[in-house]
């Protein structure tokens, strides 16, 4: 059976990766699965500095779902080379590390940074977190408020992201992957700015900017007010979109969005997605993605299919 | 750390809204230490979605359990499980309380549904042949159940967990309710306040779980009388293990002012490290 897919210059042996900010950085799973069979690890975000995160309650459940906003906490790209990433490098599979910063110059800095450090396979720039303020356009002043009015990011300006992604790409050759938000009217636009600025892939969906309100306070239940919607919830959207970038996007599409289980990995995998990514499932289950593999190959094994390349994109109709 | 799926050896009502909820799972009882936590997904679905933490009420050789109010979906749907069913548990998680030393006087302030951790914590204290496994941590402890006072309270006395289970074991007992059903009336601090002060000698500890209101008061009370004091904190929590920085506290320690994780730093704290 061959699961084997390519992102970029990325060859990943299967298709199952797991999502930026739901993993931490790969340690914190040591302990519950091997964490060699999995196709590829994405990595909590790194910014160029350390950043705290947002204050507490940065997380509320909702029905099939939740709301995060962390607020990107991570140590730095330098604490990030030095404590992180001596433990992924032993993994020997792919490592792509999530990165983001608050304007094109940041974005090139943390890029610039890293992409000589040893282990490191490819970047997906994080273009879509909904939870930090940017200082994108003259409009937005400086504000602490990383709420959803306040939140200008890259990924909801086409030319934006063609910039972002067109920056970094002088800095590095490894395999560039642009993170998509879903809060666009046309999400397959945004990957064609994604690939005119050169990126090797695209991958989505981000979570959706969602809102809890206590109705007794009658205050957003998150501090930061907004959040990023996760989960099941969002998982028949995020299909639709990649099936829309894959009609209109020549480069691979790494699909994702509550994929809980292999039948929701499939529906990704069936629409486009060269690869997908478990996100929110390793919360409630930390072995989920190694289980979403097993299943992938029952799949495969019973429907008599020997590759996963009759399977990326075979959606009819 | 495991993650197993646990049969349910009792889910029994204790108090209106509250449960019992015993478990079977040797390696998880064995390893259990007082103010540690499992994780328990409620239902095989998407809808409650997130595993929620509870922490230890009892842990033997061969069982666990933990105290719960049924207070959303999730608890809804465990007080509605039966004896033979199975549960995904996962645990023990966190870092309990510090160990005692030999002849200290320990204080113990619980609140409402943050009163199991304490119980297990004065078994352990009180009865050494209690499955700790964690070395010395109850080996260190010899002195007799009246060198330790513990503080409960509560709504009113049907809400005061395990009242009886305490007593059994020993211990000073000074009980508060807000309606003056049992014990004085008002809160747990006020009379924890009133003990402080009346003692010549300084307890060396005080442990506490419950409420954050609570919490927060039993702090600046140990403060004001100089007392190391444990918090057990509670917070939105989704992975329990390190992974997503959900369980986010705001704290000032030797690494500076910064948001520590209550599942892997905690969940219990220098209470006066935490900024209220």
């Amino acid at each position: 059976m061959n699961l084997e897919t390519k992102i970029g210059k990325i060859t990943l042996k299967n298709p199952v990766l797991v999502a930026s900010g739901t993993f931490g950085h790969a340690k914190e799973f040591e302990r519950f699965m091997d964490l060699k069979k999995l196709g590829g690890i994405v990595t909590k975000t790194i910014t160029l500095k350390p950043r705290l995160g947002n204050p507490p309650p940065r997380i509320v459940e909702t029905p099939s779902g939740m709301l995060n906003a962390i607020g990107l906490q991570n140590p730095g790209a330098e604490k990030f080379v030095q404590e992180k990433m001596p433990f992924l490098k032993t993994l020997k599979i792919p490592i792509i590390v999530s990165v983001m910063g608050y304007s094109v110059e940041e974005f090139v800095g943390v890029v610039k940074f890293l992409d000589n450090t040893d282990g490191i396979d490819g970047f997906e720039l994080n273009l879509s977190c909904p939870n930090v303020p940017y200082g994108l356009r003259s409009a937005t002043k400086a504000s602490a408020d990383s709420s959803a009015h306040a939140a200008r990011m890259f990924a909801h300006d086409a030319s934006m992201i063609e910039q972002a992604v067109g920056a970094v790409r002088q800095e590095t050759k490894k395999t560039l992957i642009a993170k998509l938000g879903p809060d666009v009217s046309d999400i397959a636009a945004m990957a064609l700015s994604a690939e005119r600025g050169g990126a090797d892939a695209v991958s989505l969906i981000n979570t959706f900017i969602a809102m809890v309100i206590d109705i007794k306070t009658r205050k957003p239940v998150l501090a930061n007010k907004t959040g990023g919607l996760s989960g099941p919830c969002i998982r028949p959207i995020a299909v639709r979109m990649v099936w829309e970038v894959f009609k209109k996007v020549k480069l691979p599409v790494i699909g994702m969005g509550g994929i809980m289980n292999g039948k929701d990995a499939l529906e990704f995998l069936i629409a486009g997605a060269s690869a997908i990514q478990v996100g929110t499932a390793n919360f409630m289950n930390p072995q989920a993605s190694l289980d979403i593999l097993n299943d992938l190959k029952n799949f495969m094994r019973k429907e008599k299919v020997d590759s996963l390349g009759r399977i990326i994109g075979s959606v009819k109709g | 750390m495991f993650r197993e799926k646990c049969k349910i050896i009792e889910n029994k009502k204790v108090a209106p809204g509250h449960y019992v909820l015993k478990l079977a799972s040797p390696r998880i009882s064995k390893n259990a230490r007082p103010g540690q936590f499992v994780q328990i997904l409620c239902a095989d679905s998407t809808d409650p979605l997130l595993p929620r933490p509870f922490s230890f009420l009892t842990a033997s050789k061969k069982d666990f359990s933990i105290l719960y109010q049924v207070v959303g979906n999730g608890t809804k749907i465990l007080s509605q499980a039966a004896k033979g069913d199975s549960l995904w548990i996962l645990g023990p998680l966190g870092n309990g309380f510090s160990k005692a030393q030999k002849g200290e006087d320990l204080v113990l302030v619980g609140g409402g549904v943050g009163i199991p951790p304490l119980y297990h914590l004065a078994q352990a204290l009180v009865n050494r042949t209690t499955s700790v496994r964690s070395g010395s941590w109850h080996r260190t402890w010899s002195d007799k159940p009246n060198n330790i006072h513990v503080f409960l309270g509560a709504r009113n006395k049907s809400l005061l967990l395990y009242e009886r289970d305490f007593k059994k074991l020993g211990v000073n007992l000074h009980i508060a309710t807000d309606d003056g059903s049992k014990g004085s009336k008002g809160f747990v601090t006020e009379i924890l306040e009133g003990f402080l002060k009346s003692r010549q000698r300084t307890p060396a500890k005080i442990y506490t779980c419950g409420p954050t209101p609570m919490l927060k008061a039993v702090s600046l009370v140990s403060q004001k009388y100089q007392v190391p004091c444990e918090v057990s904190v509670e917070v939105p929590m989704a992975c329990g293990f390190g992974a997503c920085l959900g369980c986010a506290i705001e704290v000032d320690d030797s690494r500076g002012r910064r948001f520590a994780v209550a599942c892997t730093e905690g969940p219990v704290f220098q209470a006066k490290e935490i900024i209220w």
